[in-house]
Formats: structure tokens, C-alpha cells, sequence
């Protein structure tokens, strides 16, 4: 049994509607809110189900671009009818409390990747590994910590620090020691 | 012997920062060892050394790690045991504290945990509490103020957050610095020898925009507290 079926399966359906629309804006939306999802169960299949959501928002934000720098249009279209297909698949397994099934379809989904080749290939692998650490950014900013964020997300903590750090946030709520004893207990270390 | 530990966090932040000759600077004015963790070590050597980007960053770290500027505990095969068991137990106590509806939120992974039971474990050994290096918001909330933790993933879940207070009790000894107070001291000791008076809240916003927990406010409060 998949823990917040109820959960995947609205994300889901609302994936299927967004990507018949191309709605890349909707696509991002339902990505934010899966990561809460996932950033309290942490199982790795709706993961990367957050992932590729985010993946294929951007996918379809630049499919233009896409098509005119990488590849042929008739791979990107293959590559994208799969995907949704693959979608419609894991949303029934998770209907049919198949979870077998169901993790078996993100594990297809992410072997669509593999089977793509040249320079679509690429550029999917490079959308992929920026929606990881966008994914991992926005765990991390929900305050599980950057290794264990760098680990569920299979990125690197340099990637994560990275990316964090141009987005610091400012909650005041985070200062958990006056700025003055921290600088006291660092000039008593280094005797200054 | 002085010791001063290090998780991954600052020291990528200083190799990020092009800082990292500063902390051979930095280990002199110590006076003792500045000390990882093997997962540390992992993260930011070994890790990096397979990622075309970082791999350059990496070798200079090796470097460090070669010339002991940051080097492993000399501990026992006892001691790496009994490490390994503290490590376990304290990611275990820290990932079965807050819980939503949905269930316990899993917060640090064996990287910071392993840094905090060496903490644990050298203390035993040589009766001091040895201070940490952490740049990361979670574990530094965890030690210092969980009540503020509780409150944050309230407001970023939206939802209710249950304690288990007892187990606050097991990460309260810690002392932690991050590297923005190790830039006060390269500023400090005029260890970067530029001579302009930017210079520190330059390197201190270097370290935030590469992954430091710092507030605007606290940095403002740090300028007003040196000048």
C-alpha cells in the first residue's frame, strides 16, 4: 500500500488534465505540492514522481526550444506520448491498490529516459538533474537538513548548497543564538 | 589538544568561496585539529572527485586533507564502533521527535549525525566539549532551539507539529559556530590581507549565497558588534 494514495492520485489526475492542456504553470503547482508529500514520507517512488512532474513542466515550458536545438520533432513527441501514457498507467495501478504495478510504472518512466538518445537525450538528463535540486531546494527550505535532502534526492551536497544559497530565506525564527555569543564562543576557540 | 570538528557544509562553502588557503591560516591561529567525520570526508572528497564541476574543488580539499590542514580523529577500532553506535542512535532519537499526522518527519541523514557523535565521543574521551562547524539550518535549530524548529515546520506544513520533548535533552550539550564566525576571525587576524573595510561583510555574504544559515539581520548585528 502506498502511503497517501489519496494524495498521489489528485496529483495525479490533476498531471493528466495539465499535461492534455499543456499547462506547464498548473504542472509546477502540482510539483510544489507533492513535495510536502514527500517531504514527510520520503519514499523514493513519489519522489521521483515530484521530480518528473517538475521535469515535465520544464519540458513543456521549453519544448520549443527543445525542438528547434535538440531534436527531431517526432523523437520529443514520442518521448512526451510515452510519458503521458506512462502517467495514465501508474494513476491506475494506484487506482487498482496495485502497488507493484504502481512502482513499476515510475520505474518505467524512468527508464523512458534511457531509451532516448543524442541530444534530446541530453537535454532531458539535464532538466531531470536541475528538477532534482529545485525538488531537494524546496525540502531543504521545508527544513529537513541538506544531507539527508542531498540524499533522497540522489544530488550532491555541493549542488544543494549551490542552489540554496542563492535563494537564502529570511525567517527570524532560524536565529537560535544571539549573533554576539556565537562571535564570544568563537573568539574564546581562537583565543582572540 | 584543541579540537574543532567540521561537517561538510562549511568546508564546501570555503571551497566554493575560493577561502580554502584560509583555513590552513585559520588551523595555525587554532592552535589544535580540525577534525572529519569518514562521511564528511565522502561528501565533500570523494563525492565531488566523480562530478566534472566540483572535481577541481575536490582535489584542492584532498589537498587539505593530504597535508592534515582537516583530517579523521585518531580514534580506536573500539572508538569507530562505539562512534558508528552513537551516530545511529542519535539520528534514530532525531528523526522519531517531530511528528505531523502524516507521521515522524526524518530529518538529518548519517553525515550530521556522525559529526554530532563525534562530538559525543571525544568529549567522553578527553572530558571537553568540542565544538562543531555547521552551516546548515536544520541540525544548528535542532541543538540549539528545537521549540524554534517545531515552530518552522509549523509554518512551512501548515499543520500542527507533536514533540517528543525527551528527546531535546539529547542534543542540548552541542556547541555550534558556522564559517561566517571563521570569517570574523580571518578578518579578525587580517588573515585574507585585503585591507578595505568591505571585506568582511563581503566574505560573510560570500558564505551566506553559498549555503550559510545566516540572517540579514545577523549580519547586520555582527557589523554593528566589530566596528
Amino acid at each position: 500500500m502506498i502511503e497517501g494514495k489519496n494524495h498521489i492520485l489528485k496529483i495525479l489526475e490533476g498531471v493528466k488534465l495539465a499535461l492534455d492542456e499543456k499547462n506547464y504553470i498548473k504542472l509546477k503547482n502540482l510539483s510544489n505540492e507533492s513535495i510536502e508529500h514527500a517531504s514527510i514520507h520520503q519514499d523514493p517512488d513519489v519522489i521521483s514522481i515530484t521530480v518528473l512532474i517538475y521535469a515535465l513542466s520544464k519540458l513543456i515550458e521549453r519544448e520549443k526550444d527543445c525542438k528547434e536545438n535538440c531534436q527531431p520533432s517526432e523523437s520529443w513527441s514520442l518521448f512526451f506520448r510515452k510519458f503521458k501514457n506512462n502517467i495514465i498507467d501508474m494513476t491506475a495501478a494506484l487506482q487498482k491498490d496495485n502497488s507493484e504495478k504502481f512502482r513499476n510504472e515510475v520505474k518505467a518512466n524512468r527508464q523512458l529516459l534511457e531509451n532516448v538518445s543524442g541530444k534530446l537525450k541530453e537535454y532531458i538528463s539535464d532538466v531531470f538533474q536541475k528538477a532534482r535540486i529545485n525538488k531537494a531546494s524546496k525540502m531543504y527550505e521545508q527544513g529537513i537538513s541538506m544531507g539527508k535532502t542531498a540524499s533522497i534526492l540522489g544530488i550532491s551536497i555541493w549542488e544543494l548548497a549551490e542552489y540554496t544559497g542563492s535563494k537564502p530565506e529570511e525567517i527570524s525564527i532560524t536565529v537560535t543564538l544571539p549573533i554576539s555569543k556565537r562571535l564570544q564562543l568563537t573568539k574564546e576557540l581562537f583565543e582572540l | 589538544m584543541k579540537y574543532l570538528i567540521f561537517d561538510a557544509g562549511p568546508l564546501i562553502n570555503f571551497s566554493m568561496n575560493g577561502l580554502l588557503p584560509m583555513l590552513e591560516k585559520l588551523k595555525k591561529e587554532f592552535k589544535g585539529q580540525f577534525i572529519i567525520t569518514k562521511e564528511v570526508k565522502r561528501e565533500i572528497i570523494d563525492v565531488p572527485l566523480g562530478i566534472k564541476k566540483y572535481e577541481l574543488e575536490a582535489l584542492r580539499l584532498q589537498d587539505a586533507f593530504n597535508k592534515k590542514i582537516i583530517q579523521h580523529a585518531d580514534l580506536t577500532e573500539k572508538e569507530i564502533d562505539e562512534l558508528r553506535l552513537i551516530r545511529d542512535r542519535l539520528m534514530q532519537v532525531a528523526n522519531n521527535t517531530f511528528k505531523t499526522k502524516k507521521g515522524y518527519l526524518h530529518l538529518i541523514d548519517k553525515g550530521e549525525s556522525a559529526a554530532l557523535a563525534l562530538s559525543i565521543l571525544m568529549k567522553k574521551k578527553f572530558k571537553e566539549n568540542i565544538p562543531l562547524v555547521v552551516d546548515e539550518r536544520t541540525t544548528r535549530m535542532l541543538v540549539e532551539n528545537p521549540d524554534n524548529l517545531k515552530k518552522y515546520f509549523e509554518r512551512k506544513f501548515n499543520a500542527q507539529i507533536n514533540v517528543n520533548k525527551k528527546n531535546y535533552q539529547e542534543f542540548a550539550e552541542f556547541k555550534i559556530i558556522r564559517s561566517t564566525e571563521l570569517a570574523y576571525v580571518i578578518w579578525k587576524k587580517n588573515l585574507l590581507e585585503i585591507k578595505d573595510s568591505r571585506a568582511l561583510e563581503a566574505m560573510v555574504y560570500a558564505l551566506k549565497f553559498h549555503g550559510c544559515s545566516i540572517t540579514d539581520g545577523e549580519i547586520e548585528e555582527m557589523k554593528r558588534l566589530v566596528r
